[in-house]
């Protein structure tokens, strides 16, 4: 009997009635007086008896499965009791009768239900014989085994049958559709007639059982007509007959409300409330209201021409053009697209008609307003009035002459104090002197390295160049001048043996260096040296080492042979340093600073804010308060010394580095050159009253260059007399511009 | 001590005391944000932008004069009284009371909006100024379909529907509709009431669909705002051409939804009542009242001309004159109106069951045109002998009366936006008709003229040297009056404009060399010669690039000098200009090439 009931798997826990539990322990002692493999299956099963299910599907169920019993567990206990297998089926049955093999104590514990109640089964109280509970069957997915049975034995799953053969056997069975696969207890199992028919009842939503009638007739089992006495002998209340007190005050309520008119019964007419509601306006606009001033919304935009159902053919973007839309921004993306019909009855419903409405409701109460004044003027107007170019004649205007004769870019040119020489020198490692009237090249002295800087000697009495190549600071003897001149310059670039020695403490050594004509001294220093100054009385001269650290600057005074360190603190790698024109001021640019010194009292004066990225140049103007600020990303910057440190005027000009700016020496001109090929000049007035600002034009922008290799104009200066500007440029060529 | 901080005793100040954000407004007020919403939609108070955002970027900040404005609101009482009103019934409804609650609906406490109106609007001209959005609303929710999940009833629908009709009923009867645009999203008009030019959209005759992502209450209280106004000043208008407001219409004719015409002859048979029945259809009843209206214009503008005399002194002619000015400009504009009533004047019109009805039938009687349809209670139908144009869009007319025209309706509107009878050949039934031009734009600022704003524009011209003779052709036009025909004259017309222009060409170049002459010898230019020099560089497509350079180089010196902000403005303001002549360009280009590839195509099918 446990067997039969193992195979109802999970119907089986649904059952649960008292009845049916009073039938199962009657069960038990039945089977435990038959045999002692099946108690412990009955109580596990009473356990699993959860949920209920009706009567009628359980017996039947139970009808059926009796004979439905696989034949592993009836074969393995009961194979002694084929013979009587058939001899108490019941009708409902017998449909299945054949395959049964259900053995005797089975068939005695289901018949007596039968019998007895008609709808109560006996297979309800076998236990199923997998014990491993209510527990998710993937849990035992991967073993070997499916669970364990009653006395703790494992359960070996069976063999997986291969598909294609179980396919077929399955094709083959007519009654396939009615098996259906245990996975708990890992069996097929089969069903009868019977049951099909009864879950095809219960599918339909009917009552599985044939007889049942749901709609019985109620039959009362209380007795109503001939009873003598009542149910309660208790009097009848007083509150059956007398009036509420309590709905009598509602009642009143309710009156005084409509006697007061607080409930109308007759509903309030809808009249439309237009009248004229302007009717005296004009004493109103008299009347302020004392609120802010209102701001109308703007109008709706008018529509233009695009948005025309038929715009002329060429509104319509190609479709080349449309695709184009889809790469844009979607800022840049036109909101509307026009598109053409040919008449009236093809336009379409325009999708977004409701959407834009909402927008500009949105906008409308959503969107800040503020009168703006749209400026509706000439851009040109916006240019500020500058005084006339003619009345700050002279200035340089076109190219007058041309220098050739360098063979590489001109690094750095210099003029000399009389203004009939000036000096260049060349990448090509060629230093030259120049006959300015005539274009003549005077001197050539070959260096062989690249000449980074040359400055002339500012006395005019002392034709001497100073040369920047490499390492080394050359004092060169030009040959220049009268013979008095001479002589006095060939006296000073004699080096005696003795001042060379003393210098190494800072490592710089003046060597006589015979190689070239005329004479030289040669400086050597311990780091690349990358521009050279002389002082205004032409003793000192100033270099610069970028990567010397604190010694990146050294004063040298030529007529003692001495060099001797800057004796202030560098702040970031220097760029270039200047002498003041007038006065023992020394100026010190960094890459974003400029600081100022005095010499005599050792001390800083000033220090200068560009807010520039790279200073690149720095030239003083020759009364010494203003100062000219030269930067690698284009910008100039005036700075009047008195006024503050900040740039007194920033002038944005130059697409490309600025490479240097000049002043001139008495004209109220200035320069800047880059590496862009042009040069611009501005007129720079700098007024004695110290109440007015300096005046700053911009006058002309001179070209005439070309670039190579990305660069353009290396070094400008000015004629020291004449209003004229000499541009070097990395095209081996230098020019003069004249008024 | 920091910057900012203010001494307990001390009151703020500036912006954080005149500024406050939403949530503390809607906190100030005690109302929930949709009310809140609600307020400022009705009241019409915005937003405003202070100079510095104390609590952030991203807060909107009301005023706080705004706030107290909305705090005295009676509104705003009454609001919260309806919201108490409505906590009542829900508890009715909860109690199951039903007859409590049944009672409470029906005696729902309602608001007006009439004084918010006279608030908003102290002028009526200011209601017509802002009535561009109102009427776009209304006419958009006039063809809306009702919707019990957005909260759009029938009966709101019909509300607006006999608005937006009442109005263009008024805008019809007194001619006062101006420009008309059919475009993609609707069909624009622009009418001009009390010199004040309203432009509204209605959209096209079709099934609207309600998209699903927008709040349909915003717009449903902006269409509160907006009906009442809208009625307001329909009464308003209505009452100023002495009909009674509101219309009671013929029960048969608004049966077959030919409101507007129904409203049209209640119109004419109000006005007109008065007067003398002169006709059937009564579009002539109208001009009595308009002379009328004429008259007392001009006698206003004498009194006023008489009064202001008196205040002025005698020695300032300068000033009576520019006031006889402006009356004549007055009469000019009363010229207007009279070219818009007579533009159709004894045309009659047949419109086809296809062509969009109520549009045509507000624009031609608004145009002075006598017009009918096909469909139950037309006035006139197909078969009437007096009809001459009937307005068709089909690919083709099957039945044709010989004695009228058979036109599409793009024609009415280019009409109107021409003020011109527009010759009919491009129009006919069939035919790809002519762009469609929008009369809202001035070609002359855009910097691009269609090729058929040209031919409108030399038909014009034509027409009115038809009626007035100009002074300088006119002498010609007198010395051979056979000449007067109208191609003649739009030939004559156009020789003398390309003279001038040709004249005014070489005028432009002359200063330009001149310019460059004087630029070259003494280098002087003052900015606004180097500007017209570069204008006619540009134009000329002159390229010696010494000159260009010049020019190039004072530009960039000038632009040195400026202000970081000026440069700023500067630069922004020649890309923009940049930016509107490249798409003239582009324009240009396409034109080119479409005529170059209509060209090659035609040779290629006479080949």
């Amino acid at each position: 009997m446990g067997a039969v009931a193992k195979n109802k798997n999970e119907n089986n826990r649904e059952n649960d009635s008292d009845r049916r539990r009073v039938i199962g322990k009657d069960n038990v002692a039945e089977a435990q007086s038959d045999e002692e493999v099946y108690p412990s299956g009955v109580t596990s099963h009473a356990c699993s008896d959860s949920e209920s299910d009706s009567d009628y599907l359980d017996s039947s169920e139970d009808g059926e499965f009796e004979g439905n019993q696989s034949p592993v567990d009836s074969g393995a206990e009961d194979s002694d009791s084929f013979d009587d297998e058939d001899d108490d089926k019941t009708g409902n049955d017998s449909g299945l009768s054949g395959d049964e093999q259900g053995n005797s104590d089975e068939n005695k514990s289901s018949e007596q239900p039968q019998g007895g109640e008609e709808s109560d089964s006996s297979e309800d109280e076998v236990a199923p014989r997998n014990t491993i509970g209510n527990v998710p069957l993937e849990w035992y997915k991967d073993e070997e085994l499916i669970g364990y049975d009653i006395t703790g034995k494992k359960l070996k799953k069976k063999e997986r049958q291969d598909k294609l053969d179980a396919f077929l056997a399955s094709a083959d069975d007519s009654k396939n559709w009615r098996k259906i696969y245990d996975e708990y207890n890992d069996e097929e199992v089969e069903l009868t007639k019977h049951e099909a028919r009864l879950l095809k009842r219960l599918l339909k939503g009917k009552a599985p059982h044939v007889d049942f009638d749901p709609y019985a007739p109620y039959v009362d089992w209380f007795k109503w007509d001939d009873a003598i006495h009542p149910l309660s002998n208790a009097p009848e209340p007083k509150r059956r007959f007398t009036p509420s007190k309590w709905e009598a005050k509602k009642v009143a309520k309710l009156v005084r409300a409509i006697r007061e008119g607080r409930i109308k019964f007759d509903k309030p007419k809808e009249e439309s409330q237009v009248y004229d509601l302007w009717a005296g306006e004009s004493s109103s606009p008299t009347k302020k209201s004392g609120h802010l001033a209102y701001i109308p919304a703007p109008k709706p935009k008018l529509p233009g021409l695009e948005e025309s159902y038929n715009p002329p053919p060429e509104y319509i973007p190609t479709q080349e053009e449309i695709n184009s839309y889809q790469l844009m921004n979607e800022e840049d993306c036109p909101k509307f697209i026009p598109r053409r019909y040919t008449s009236m009855r093809n336009i379409p419903a325009y999708d977004n008609a409701v959407k834009d409405t909402f927008e500009r409701c949105l906008d409308l109460y959503l969107c800040p307003r503020v009168r703006k004044k749209r400026l509706n003027i000439d851009p040109e107007s916006l240019k500020p009035k500058l005084p006339s170019r003619r009345d700050l004649k002279p200035y340089p205007i076109t190219c007058y002459l041309e220098y050739k004769g360098h063979k590489g870019a001109v690094t750095s040119i210099s003029t000399d104090t009389s203004g009939q020489w000036i000096a260049s020198g060349s990448s090509d490692g060629t230093v030259r002197v120049w006959e300015v009237a005539t274009c003549r090249c005077l001197r050539i002295w070959e260096i062989g390295e690249v000449v980074k800087h040359v400055a002339w000697n500012p006395l005019p009495e002392l034709p001497i160049l100073a040369i920047v190549v490499g390492a080394d600071v050359l004092v060169l003897n030009t040959g220049l001048g009268s013979e008095e001149d001479q002589k006095q310059v060939e006296e000073l670039l004699q080096v005696g043996a003795a001042t060379s020695l003393d210098d190494k403490t800072l490592s710089v050594s003046w060597i006589q260096d015979d190689r070239y004509r005329y004479g030289a001294i040669k400086l050597q220093h311990f780091k690349t040296v990358s521009s050279v100054e002389w002082h205004r009385k032409g003793d000192y001269l100033s270099t610069v080492m970028p990567a010397g650290e604190s010694k990146a600057i050294m004063i040298h005074q030529l007529s003692k042979r001495l060099t001797q360190r800057v004796p202030f603190k560098l702040h970031g790698l220097p760029v270039t340093s200047v002498f003041h024109p007038t006065r023992s001021i020394f100026f010190i640019a960094t890459k974003k600073n400029v600081r100022v010194y005095d010499l005599l009292k050792q001390k800083l004066v000033k220090k200068l804010e560009t807010g520039l990225r790279e200073v690149s140049s720095i030239a003083i103007h020759p009364a010494g308060d203003n100062v000219i600020v030269g930067s690698k990303e284009g910008k100039l910057s005036w700075f009047d010394m008195d006024l503050s440190s900040q740039p007194f005027r920033t002038l944005t000009c130059h697409p490309k580095d600025i490479t240097n700016v000049a002043f001139h020496r008495s004209y109220p001109l200035f320069a800047s050159c880059s590496d862009d090929c042009t040069a611009y000049v501005f007129h720079g007035m700098v007024y004695s009253d110290l109440n007015q600002n300096p005046l700053i034009v911009p006058l002309e922008i001179l070209r005439g260059h070309s670039s190579s290799n990305g660069r353009g104009i290396l070094d400008c200066k000015f004629h020291p007399r004449q209003p004229w500007l000499f541009t070097a440029g990395a095209d081996s060529l230098i020019k003069l511009y004249c008024h | 001590m920091p910057k900012h901080y203010r001494p307990p005793g001390k009151k703020k100040e500036g912006n954080a005391a005149r500024y406050v954000t939403r949530s503390q407004a809607t906190k100030m007020l005690q109302v929930n944000l949709p009310t809140f919403r609600r307020l400022c939609i009705l009241k019409g108070v915005f937003p405003r932008e202070p100079k510095k955002k104390v609590k952030g970027n991203h807060h909107t900040y009301y005023h706080l004069k705004d706030i107290s404005f909305l705090h005295h609101e009676p509104i705003l009482e009454k609001f919260r009284e309806i919201r108490g009103y409505e906590k009542k019934i829900k508890k009715a409804e909860a109690k199951k009371n039903k007859d409590l609650a049944n009672r409470l609906l029906s005696r729902k406490p309602g608001y007006t909006l009439d004084r918010l109106i006279r608030e908003r609007y102290p002028m009526f001209v200011d209601a017509l100024r802002d009535l561009d959005d109102c009427l776009t609303l209304v006419h958009l929710f006039a063809v809306l379909p009702a919707s019990d999940r957005e909260n759009i009833e029938v009966k709101r629908v019909h509300n607006c529907r006999r608005l937006s009709q009442e109005w263009q009923a008024y805008i019809s009867r007194t001619h006062k509709l101006r420009k008309v645009f059919v475009s993609v999203k609707g069909i624009y008009y622009q009418a001009e009431v009390d010199g004040q030019k309203i432009t509204w959209l209605t959209p096209h005759a079709l099934q609207q669909v309600l998209p699903d992502d927008i709040d349909f209450s915003v717009m449903l209280t902006f269409l509160e705002f907006y009906e009442t106004l809208l009625s307001f000043v329909n009464f308003r208008l209505y009452r100023s051409i002495n009909v009674k407001y509101p219309p009671i219409l013929d029960p048969r004719l608004e049966a077959l939804a030919a409101d507007l015409y129904a409203l049209s002859r209640y119109l004419n048979r109000n006005s007109s009542a008065p007067m003398v029945e002169s006709d059937d259809v009564g579009s002539s009843g109208s001009v009595q009242p308009e002379v009328k209206q004429n008259g007392q214009e001009s006698e206003e503008s004498e009194l006023r001309l008489a009064q202001l005399q008196h205040q002025l002194p005698y020695n300032e002619p300068g000033a009576l004159m520019h006031l006889v000015e402006e009356a004549a400009n007055a009469d000019e504009e009363d010229e207007d109106a009279k070219e818009c009533k007579n533009l159709f004047a004894d045309m009659k019109f047949f419109l086809s069951r296809e062509v969009p009805r109520e549009s045509l039938l507000f624009i031609i009687p608004a145009f002075g045109g006598i017009v009918s349809w096909e469909g139950d209670g037309a006035p006139f139908n197909e078969s009437d002998q007096s009809i001459t144009h009937q307005i068709v869009d089909r690919p083709k007319q099957d039945h044709i009366f010989l004695s009228r025209e058979y036109l599409q309706p793009q024609w009415i509107f280019d009409c109107v936006n021409a003020r011109l009878i527009l010759p009919t050949e491009g129009y006919l039934v069939g035919r790809v008709p002519p762009p469609h031009l929008c009369p809202f734009v001035d070609d002359e600022a855009e910097g691009y003229v269609p090729e058929y704003a040209d031919t409108i524009k030399r038909l014009q011209a034509a027409a009115r040297n038809e009626l007035l003779p100009m002074p300088g052709v006119g002498k010609e036009d007198l010395e051979d009056p056979q000449r007067l025909v109208v191609e003649g004259i739009i030939g004559r017309t156009e020789a003398n404009e390309a003279a001038q222009k040709k004249q005014k060409l070489m005028a432009l170049e002359k200063q330009y060399h001149d310019e460059l002459k004087m630029e070259l010898e003494g280098r002087v230019t003052n900015q606004g010669n180097e500007t017209i020099a570069k204008d006619d560089e540009v134009r000329d497509g002159l390229n010696d690039p010494y000159l260009k350079q010049v020019l190039d180089d004072a530009d960039s010196i000038s632009k040195v000098v400026m202000s970081r902000k000026k440069r700023g403005l500067y630069e922004a303001m020649k890309k923009g200009k940049e930016r509107k002549k490249a798409s003239v360009n582009l324009l240009k280009e396409r034109k080119r090439k479409l005529e170059a590839a209509g060209k090659s195509g035609k040779q290629r099918s006479c080949s």
